[in-house]
């Protein structure tokens, strides 16, 4: 058993013997929650690095970001700590209104699991709805993402974020009336109800290489951080601000972010088998469409892992969203427990590929120049990502 | 040969379980046939053309069903093109549209295009899982794919049943999708005619009026016994 599931199971006996465990064990000491389709537990983890500039912080180390992993973290470690705590977005509606932290850091919305969740629409509503009489929380909002400006639009206390949005796909349509929502440069807007994007107080810019966070009154802190790309800058300066609103001091913030290595074993480098791999966590479209750009150009070859368990979502259809024609010009190992749907995928992308089972047994077919090169990119979806993780070591 | 045309109506809206992965099966395919094809995306308030060879319709959420089911009304072309026999493919909240009325966001029943003589309102349960059903004539493989909806759907006298469901629920009778004329719809997501080439042959048949040899793929044949497999033991 991992350590994660054995949260999970801990958590769930603490809830069965208090069902009020998490508002018991919560009382005054959330910091933040964060919520979105992707970056939770990035954003997460550079959080609660920079709130410990106030003194002790407890967060999730494991990605358990139900109700069981909420309840488990809250009950371990210094009882008076402040908690930051990633938060499934589902669940979020229970877990803030036994919580009621300072902060809610709400990143984006897109489809993910639509086997277990709901449609983008259906949890942006169940967002709203949570958040209306909010009083006591502070709302740091991505404006660039229509659905998170929905469902924050009517909250008492929001601070709005330009922190980009590459994927626009499930924000076609305008969530207030149904009609079909206009993009320029800088905006998005309803052309028919006039829902526009919120006016930002605090926006990123993003020059390839690092992220600078401008402010409301003419500062700008610039994000130096590991974690690569685009959307980790952006999960950057959703943190940064909220570490404004709980009071903190943000060059501080900026500082201690930077020192951040590696989520999670997001982009940590291990060994499996005879291959040193660079983990990345791929596990629906809008994440696929930002990580091509973090992956070394073609033709250097890359191996991708799908599997379709119940935290990867059961149905794999969303291979066809994912834009996999832009790995063309090299070879991708396709490997996983749902291999046979991503090779008939990437046929249909005209990316040449090769299925191999176990890619890292001795005698595995791999690529022309896939041994001899120092690091492989291996991008897999959440199940498969963590065994690696976990079993990198003992292998 | 002429050029097939192909159209892939307003994506933005209809597009949210890979569906769009239809249209790059039927170019893929086309290909391999030798068959020209040209694919017009056709994105809401544009007007739908009406000489196209072949419309291709995705799944969607509630509220972008009615808004894809308004446009399309309103446009018209769609409906004429069916009636002059063009092809047309609709998955899921496409399909639900192209019948009489289908439910909304709130369950209340909405007119849809009247191209298929179907009806649909709620299931008592959403139906989330794989999807297999014996196939009716013309087809004779396996139907196979994903479905996630809460739509039960009522065939009329005017239309016919794609399959009889062997896992899953379908139409929630015990039958799977519609078809009439060149009209397909159908609750087949993974997407549909990846894993049912021999739908993306007829629809490129039908579209072509000449009869195709179907053509193995062994990635293709290689998924599709993976799946069965799994589904049906």
């Amino acid at each position: 058993m991992g350590r994660g599931e054995g949260m999970v199971i801990g958590g769930r006996v603490i809830l069965k013997l208090a069902p009020n465990a998490i508002a018991d064990l919560a009382h005054d000491r959330v910091d933040a929650l964060v919520s979105a389709t992707n970056g939770k537990t990035s954003t997460t983890r550079l959080l609660a690095t920079a709130v410990e500039q106030a003194g002790p912080v407890i967060s999730q180390h494991t990605g358990a970001n139900m109700t069981s992993g909420v309840a488990v973290t809250l009950a371990s470690g210094d009882p008076a700590a402040r908690a930051v705590l990633e938060v499934d977005e589902a669940y979020l509606p229970a877990i803030f209104a036994a919580t009621h932290p300072k902060t809610l850091l709400l990143g984006n919305l897109s489809r993910d699991q639509l086997d277990r969740m709901s449609e983008v629409a259906m949890v942006a509503r169940k967002w709203r709805d949570m958040l209306s009489g909010a009083t006591s929380t502070t709302v740091v909002a991505n404006a660039d993402d229509p659905s998170i400006a929905w469902a924050a639009r009517h909250a008492p206390n929001v601070v709005w974020v330009g922190a980009g949005q590459v994927w626009t796909a499930d924000s076609a349509v305008c969530l207030d009336c149904g009609a079909l929502l206009a993009r320029d440069e800088t905006r998005w807007f309803c052309p028919q109800c006039g829902f526009t994007r919120p006016e930002t107080s605090w926006n990123l810019e993003y020059n390839g290489e690092f992220g600078t966070v401008h402010g409301p009154d003419g500062q700008s802190y610039e994000l130096h951080l590991q974690l690569p790309g685009r959307f980790n800058a952006a999960n950057g300066a959703l943190a940064l601000v909220a570490t404004v609103a709980l009071g903190l001091d943000p060059a501080e913030s900026a500082r201690r972010m930077a020192g951040v290595e590696s989520v999670s074993g997001r982009y940590a480098v291990v060994t499996v088998g005879e291959l040193t791999i660079r983990l990345l966590l791929a596990k629906n479209p809008a994440g696929w469409s930002e990580l091509v750009d973090v992956m070394p150009p073609a033709p250097t070859p890359v191996i991708v892992t799908i599997n379709s368990n119940a935290a990867d979502g059961r149905d794999p259809s969303w291979l066809w969203d994912v834009p996999f024609e832009r790995l063309r010009g090299r070879q991708v190992v396709a490997t996983g427990d749902r291999r046979a749907d991503l090779a008939v995928r990437l046929l249909h992308a005209e990316v040449d590929h090769v299925v191999i089972e176990d890619p890292y047994a001795p005698n595995a077919p791999l690529p022309a120049g896939m041994r001899e090169l120092d690091v492989v990119d291996c991008a897999a979806t959440y199940t498969a990502f963590h065994h690696l993780r976990t079993t990198a070591d003992q292998r | 040969m002429s050029t097939l045309t192909l159209a892939s109506i307003y994506p933005t809206l209809l597009g949210t379980y890979g569906d769009g992965g239809n249209v790059m099966v039927l170019r893929h395919r086309a290909a391999l046939h030798g068959i020209d094809v040209d694919i017009v995306i056709v994105d809401p308030g544009e007007p739908v053309p009406e000489s196209a060879d072949v419309y291709v319709l995705g799944g969607g959420e509630d509220s972008a069903q009615t808004a894809a089911a308004n446009a399309l009304r309103a446009d018209g072309a769609l409906t004429r093109a069916a009636e002059h026999g063009a092809v047309v493919l609709a998955i899921c909240a496409g399909y639900q549209l192209l019948g009489e009325y289908f439910p909304d966001s709130t369950s209340t029943p909405t007119a849809g295009l009247g191209i298929l003589d179907i009806r649909t309102d709620r299931l008592p349960q959403r139906a989330v899982g794989e999807l297999a059903a014996t196939p009716k004539a013309p087809f004779d493989q396996i139907l196979t794919g994903y479905e996630n909806h809460a739509g039960a759907t009522h065939l009329g006298s005017g239309a016919r049943a794609l399959g009889m469901v062997r896992a899953g629920i379908g139409n929630g009778d015990g039958s799977e999708g519609a078809t009439s004329g060149h009209v397909i719809g159908t609750y087949l997501h993974g997407p549909c005619l990846a894993r049912n080439p021999q739908i993306a042959d007829t629809i490129l048949s039908w579209a072509t009026g000449r009869e195709l040899a179907f053509i193995e793929e062994p990635e293709v044949t290689a998924l599709r016994e993976e799946r069965l497999k799994t589904v049906l033991g």
